[in-house]
């Protein structure tokens, strides 16, 4: 999560999303109407809550499973997923908080220099992809980590993976590359 | 007695002495031949071409051909089916003059899909004027990407969108007398094909990696000759156009900009610093970008506009005098 021993770079994590399960079947209709800060979205068969004090939005299932979104780190995303289950045993569901797994960290990274994108997608022939009609950045994808970065023009870069360690890694992968092709 | 396909790529006989030399086809005799010792080394070849040659406006009652089409073994599955030609004497039509026996059997059905897309492929390109080298390739492409079956989910128009693009962008840039023919995505593709440029975008990264091909980055020169022509302006402007852009990615003026905006603001450029204006909108129509895009991107060159212009171009509106937007 911190900065790389040599290089002193900042990544910072805008988002982590996790899962969990509920091991129960959920009355959506009773928690939209019963729950508080709930949008329920009938159509297509969610509901809506957003938690105020780790800022998360999660989205629920009839089923029971939760999608949590918006926590910026994970301990924040596991204390949050436990709060939103401690709400929705509070209006009465026998909630059991299984299954936990983070499964998207997004993070940004800036670079303090520019770089110039035709040279490192020429470098990078197989990983990279570069298309700038229909995106500004250079695609990077790690087949090893699972990871995904996007390289910007400005420097800035964009990492998703499954979790933080493989998203520092591959941050720490590409700096060298990014190095290279820099202004 | 050998029997081959004349159209086979691989020939599945060679010479015993020369594995490697080219087999010449001899057509009146029906012999592939050595090129290296003139050992006859296939006898009695088939020709599959076509039988007759037919043209559009030849009274096409009559089909002289006894054996079908052409055969195209490389991008169908074979083109062994049967089929219910047309009746030609009384007895096959019934009584109120339809024709007996109206259906022409299906044709290899496994193929259908594929044999369908062809013909989209041929249409689209048509109406932008592609040779039949690129048209041959995307069919191959096509098919390679057919038979992998990793995008089967995905509308065939838009693979086949997909296909054409990146023939399109692997072809070069070879001159000939249409001019360029690197095409956009936005522009060209877009025009002739009802699919969104967002879905042909998906398919053809989706495609490039099914089948572990890349193509070359694209270019501000790729479409100069192009825009240029379809405005309207002479060649002087066109260069001065092509001269800037390329001055400017030198320069590194304008970093993360399209290539395609670049070249829309140079043209803008070289345009009104000579006689022959042209508005934004009008080089946005013909490039497919917003004019506010070509606005971005002109505020970025303009402050090196006198370093960008070829040394001997004849300004009709001095530099000094450029718009500034």
């Amino acid at each position: 999560m911190d900065a790389d021993s040599d290089v002193a770079l900042d990544i910072l994590i805008t988002n982590v999303v996790c899962v969990f399960r509920t091991r129960c079947h959920l009355n959506l209709r009773k928690i939209a109407l019963e729950g508080a800060n709930v949008i329920y979205k009938r159509d297509v068969g969610k509901v809506l809550m957003k938690l105020r004090k780790p800022r998360i939005t999660a989205t629920i299932w009839s089923s029971g499973k939760v999608i949590c979104t918006g926590a910026t780190s994970e301990e924040e995303a596991k204390l949050g997923a436990r709060r939103l289950a401690r709400s929705l045993q509070k209006l009465g569901f026998q909630v059991i908080f299984t299954d936990f797994k983070v499964v998207n960290v997004l993070a940004v990274c800036n670079m303090p220099f520019e770089i110039r994108l035709p040279e490192f997608t020429k470098n990078n022939r197989p990983h990279a992809s570069y298309e700038p009609e229909l995106h500004p950045a250079v695609c990077y994808r790690i087949k090893t980590l699972r990871a995904t970065l996007q390289i910007f023009s400005t420097g800035s870069i964009t990492v998703t993976g499954p979790n933080i360690k493989a998203v520092a890694s591959a941050v720490e992968q590409i700096y060298p590359f990014v190095f290279e092709s820099r202004k | 007695l050998i029997f081959l396909l004349s159209l086979d790529v691989l020939p599945r006989v060679t010479c015993p002495n020369h594995p490697d030399s080219i087999l010449v086809e001899d057509y009146r005799a029906g012999d592939m031949i050595c090129s290296e010792c003139g050992l006859v080394v296939g006898d009695r070849v088939i020709d599959v071409g076509s039988e007759w040659r037919t043209f559009s406006n030849d009274k096409a009652t009559k089909d002289p051909s006894r054996v079908g089409d052409t055969q195209n073994p490389l991008l169908s599955d074979g083109d062994l089916s049967t089929m219910i030609g047309k009746g030609t004497g009384a007895a096959s039509f019934d009584e109120f003059g339809n024709s007996k026996y109206q259906n022409r059997r299906t044709m290899s059905s496994s193929d259908r899909a594929m044999m369908n897309a062809f013909k989209e492929i041929t249409n689209m390109a048509d109406r932008i004027n592609l040779p039949r080298n690129i048209v041959d390739r995307t069919n191959n492409l096509f098919k390679q990407v057919y038979e992998q079956k990793s995008l089967k989910g995905r509308s065939n128009d838009a693979i086949a969108s997909a296909c054409l693009y990146i023939a399109c962008r692997q072809e070069g840039v070879p001159r000939t007398f249409k001019g360029n023919l690197i095409f956009t995505l936005c522009l060209e593709i877009c025009a002739v094909s009802r699919i969104s440029k967002k879905e042909i975008g998906r398919c053809f990264k989706l495609i490039l990696k099914a089948l572990e091909t890349s193509v070359d980055l694209i270019t501000t020169g790729d479409f100069m000759s192009r825009f240029c022509s379809n405005l309207g302006l002479p060649k002087q402007v066109q260069m001065a156009a092509t001269h800037i852009a390329r001055k400017a990615v030198e320069l590194d003026l304008v970093p993360g900009r399209s290539p395609i905006s670049v070249a829309a603001a140079a043209i803008y450029m070289a345009s009104q610093a000579s006689a022959e204006k042209r508005t934004q909108k009008e080089i946005g129509d013909i490039a497919g970008v917003a004019d506010v895009t070509i606005r971005q991107s002109y505020r970025l060159i303009y402050p090196r506009a006198p370093d960008l212009f070829p040394a001997d171009f004849k300004f009709d509106t001095p530099v000094d005098k450029l718009p500034q937007l």
